[in-house]
């Protein structure tokens, strides 16, 4: 007669914290990324994986150890998702189709229309400063920290292939003349930022109150404040030396994105040519801040501001300053 | 950009907002529009993912030395989490156990032969043998589901039921918990509840405590088997309770402390259990089996109808920064039938990436019940001075040893299959007898190999 009553320990769901590699199925890491680590720093559990070049990282907290793997398991298949989706490098995605139709019509799918839709608007918006079509520079552009710039024959002979409005959009089709060339490395990682964040949100259930913060490489999009009610602080970091922050920044809603040259730039006679290519006149914009920083209702609108910002060159601080939001420039 | 949450920085005031003439345009609440639109639009894409299923399916193979007991016990485990936190499982258990199990009566310089539980039949233990029964065997098939679900951010609840069926027991029970966090989740609070109405309806009736073991062969057999047996089933009831402080102490501790409380009341006998009465009659049977009309006198034993137990839990598991993990714990049992145990248990998983190996050794200390005796004497028989008695080895006193190890290996997406041997030793001790049954071993040890395959996917 064995004993066969068992009374079910209800407190044995929490295993010791520990730094701890999330699983991600094969199939949700089509890129063969290193799985998300977990870890816990003052009571915040901090998530890291790696995506579109940056180091990503998720903070979450007021939720125990597994609703925390959870979320962070999600929103690394959900970054990875978008990062696969809509790169350029990845072959057989919709951007490689568009790329290579050669003419042809392509169909796409609601959510490649939307932000085409929305690459549309930010094309009127800044009068042909946001184009996803300026991708092509990159051929006589070369941001190795040379002085290799390209002439002025160069860049007239790739204008010709500039220009949303060469481009036939008409939803859900999209129809590029030959050697032109999308690239939405422009917004997509603060498109994956405001994603994942509203993720995360969904997914919670009405009662959980877990408080995150998105920040993919310095662009970032919070829930709200902190579990301490207190707002989170960033720091961006200095153009010239990335491990040193020089501005404490307090985020309580929406997001920022910081654009600058502190990674890739050409550097001839003195003068810093900043990776910002202005779209019309195939120029780097050589006398734009080092970065600029903003803070908006959220990530995707503070990216296309700090480009656009950076774009105005020397006036681009009265640009940011007609759009009523918090900046901060570095000159 | 970085994060910095704690690291006092040189901090510099960003530009306030200045009016300025109109040289640019205001794009950015139509450009928050856009931004809106697009996300808000493509929210509706994100698939709902309403959880996923866990499974966990094992088999486990126990084995006694010297062909007692065997056990085979397949294990079905299901989890469902869901989107909003709650957690459902369940459990399915199999449990077919074959072999002899001692009938508690002590081995004799002379053969022995016994009744059948059931009353149909005999068996016959040779001279200087462990008496065992090899009527023993028994299956079983229980069901278990829990659902577990937060009712805020600092409280859960858990409900649970419970049920289990051999051919002579029904175990049906219900079980709710409530967890409080606390600091942040760093702390848990439990309680605990546990309801359980077992029926038990043995083989061949309930024996009456104490009365004699019917003499197989005899010509009044019949009515004294019929003697010997009170009603055909019988009940017991078990309530839980359950306290527990689960505390978070650093990034890589956490502990855990339980108390818990056991009530048992009502048929707390193992009916299949006798006693040996020695004789202590000085001369040539002195410490052999007691003769009643040249027949061995054996009693089927009796318990007290009520157990409490009290018993003080503490589990510590530490992480190290390698990725290992210690588990180390200590359980205290004690209870008014006299028995009070020490159990130390330690793992050490032992992180080898893809896999890992966990060690483990576990150490069981136990003194007697009051009423445990390995046997009656002649004289405790005749006066009828003794009310309860039980030579069940398992409330002797007891030294138990584990000594094991698993090994798991990841195959990557969540699936795991590991194996687990054990080595299982149990030693008892107690009285040893006079006369004659001093030569008798009273206190054979149990030797035992668990051996378990299991996958997790």
């Amino acid at each position: 007669m064995l004993n066969k009553y068992v009374l079910y320990a209800i407190g044995l769901t929490m295993s010791p914290y520990q730094t701890c590699l999330v699983e991600i199925p094969k199939l949700a890491n089509p890129s063969n990324h290193s799985p998300p680590i977990l870890s816990l720093k003052d009571q915040c559990w901090v998530g890291q994986f790696q995506a579109m070049a940056s180091d990503c990282q998720v903070l979450l907290e007021g939720i125990n150890q597994q609703r925390a793997e959870e979320l962070l398991k999600l929103a690394a298949i959900e970054t990875w998702r978008i990062e696969h989706k809509f790169s350029r490098y990845k072959a057989g995605n919709i951007m490689h189709q568009i790329n290579h139709a050669y003419e042809k019509k392509v169909a796409v799918d609601n959510e490649t229309t939307a932000i085409l839709n929305f690459v549309d608007q930010c094309y009127q918006l800044s009068d042909g400063l946001f184009d996803v079509t300026a991708g092509v520079l990159r051929k006589i552009w070369h941001f190795d920290g040379s002085d290799n710039i390209p002439s002025d024959q160069e860049i007239n002979n790739i204008l010709p292939l500039i220009g949303w409005n060469k481009v036939h959009w008409k939803a859900p089709y999209i129809q590029l003349p030959n050697d032109m060339e999308l690239d939405l490395g422009g917004i997509g990682k603060e498109y994956a930022v405001d994603k994942v964040c509203l993720l995360l949100q969904k997914r919670m259930s009405q009662i959980e109150n877990c408080h995150i913060l998105v920040n993919f490489g310095g662009d970032l999009a919070c829930s709200g404040p902190r579990l301490n009610g207190e707002a989170w602080e960033v720091a961006v970091e200095s153009y010239q030396d990335q491990k040193k922050a020089i501005l404490k920044v307090k985020l309580s809603q929406g997001g920022i994105a910081t654009s600058g040259d502190s990674r890739r730039f050409l550097l001839k006679e003195g003068i810093r040519y900043s990776h910002i290519l202005n779209p019309k006149t195939g120029q780097s914009i050589t006398n734009a801040p080092h970065a600029v920083s903003i803070a908006a209702p959220n990530c995707m609108q503070a990216g296309i501001l700090s480009t656009m910002a950076m774009l105005q060159g020397s006036d681009a601080e009265d640009f940011l300053s007609a759009q009523e939001a918090d900046f901060w420039v570095q000159r | 950009m970085q994060l910095n949450t704690s690291n006092p920085i040189e901090t510099m005031t960003h530009n306030q907002i200045k009016k300025t003439p109109p040289k640019f345009k205001k794009i950015a609440p139509a450009l928050a529009a856009a931004s809106c639109s697009l996300l808000g639009i493509t929210e509706a894409i994100a698939q709902e993912n309403n959880g996923d299923w866990k499974f966990d399916v094992a088999n486990l193979i126990y084995a006694e030395s010297d062909s007692r007991v065997a056990a085979t016990e397949p294990v079905f485990n299901a989890t469902k989490t869901y989107v909003d936190g709650e957690i459902l499982n369940v459990k399915l258990v199999f449990d077919s156990l074959t072999g002899a199990s001692p009938n508690g009566a002590t081995p004799s310089d002379t053969a022995q032969t016994f009744t059948r539980p059931s009353g149909n039949g005999e068996y016959t233990v040779d001279q200087d043998e462990n008496p065992l029964d090899d009527t023993f065997r028994d299956s079983r098939g229980a069901l278990s589901g829990n659902w577990t679900a937060p009712i805020n951010r600092d409280w859960e609840y858990t409900l649970g039921a419970y049920g289990s069926k051999e051919f002579d027991y029904l175990s049906l029970g219900l079980n709710g918990g409530l967890k409080r966090y606390l600091n942040q989740k760093n702390t848990a609070l439990n309680f605990g509840l546990a309801l359980s109405a077992d029926t038990i309806e043995p083989v061949g009736g309930k024996p009456l405590g104490l009365s004699r073991m019917a003499i197989p062969g005899s010509g009044t057999f019949d009515a004294d088997f019929d003697a010997s047996r009170a009603d055909s089933s019988d009940n017991k009831s078990i309530i839980d309770a359950l306290f527990g402080v689960t505390q978070v102490i650093n990034a890589n501790t956490i502990m855990q402390f339980n108390y818990g409380l056991s009530l048992s009341n009502g048929y707390l006998n193992d009916p299949y259990k006798i006693l040996s009465v020695i004789d202590t009659t000085t001369g040539a049977n002195y410490g052999g089996n007691y003769q009643n009309a040249g027949n061995n006198v054996y009693l089927y034993e009796s318990r007290p109808d009520s157990r409490m137990k009290h018993t003080l839990y503490w589990q510590t598991k530490y992480a190290l920064d390698n990725g290992d993990v210690i588990d180390g714990s200590y359980r205290f049992m004690i209870d008014d039938w006299g028995i009070n145990s020490h159990t130390l248990d330690f793992r050490y998983r032992w992180d080898l990436g893809n896999s890992y190996l966990e060690p483990h050794l576990r150490y069981y200390m136990q003194s007697k019940a009051d009423f445990y005796q390995r046997y009656l004497t002649s004289d405790e028989f005749t006066s009828g001075s003794i009310k309860e008695a039980s030579s069940d080895e398992r409330l002797s006193d007891m030294n138990a040893y584990t000594v094991g190890l698993k090994y798991g290996y990841k195959l990557s997406n969540d699936k795991e299959i590991n194996v687990r041997a054990e080595y299982y030793m149990q030693t008892h001790s107690g009285d040893t007898g006079f006369g004659k049954l001093t030569s008798q071993d009273l206190y054979p040890d149990i030797n035992a190999i668990i051996f378990q395959v299991g996958y997790s996917f």
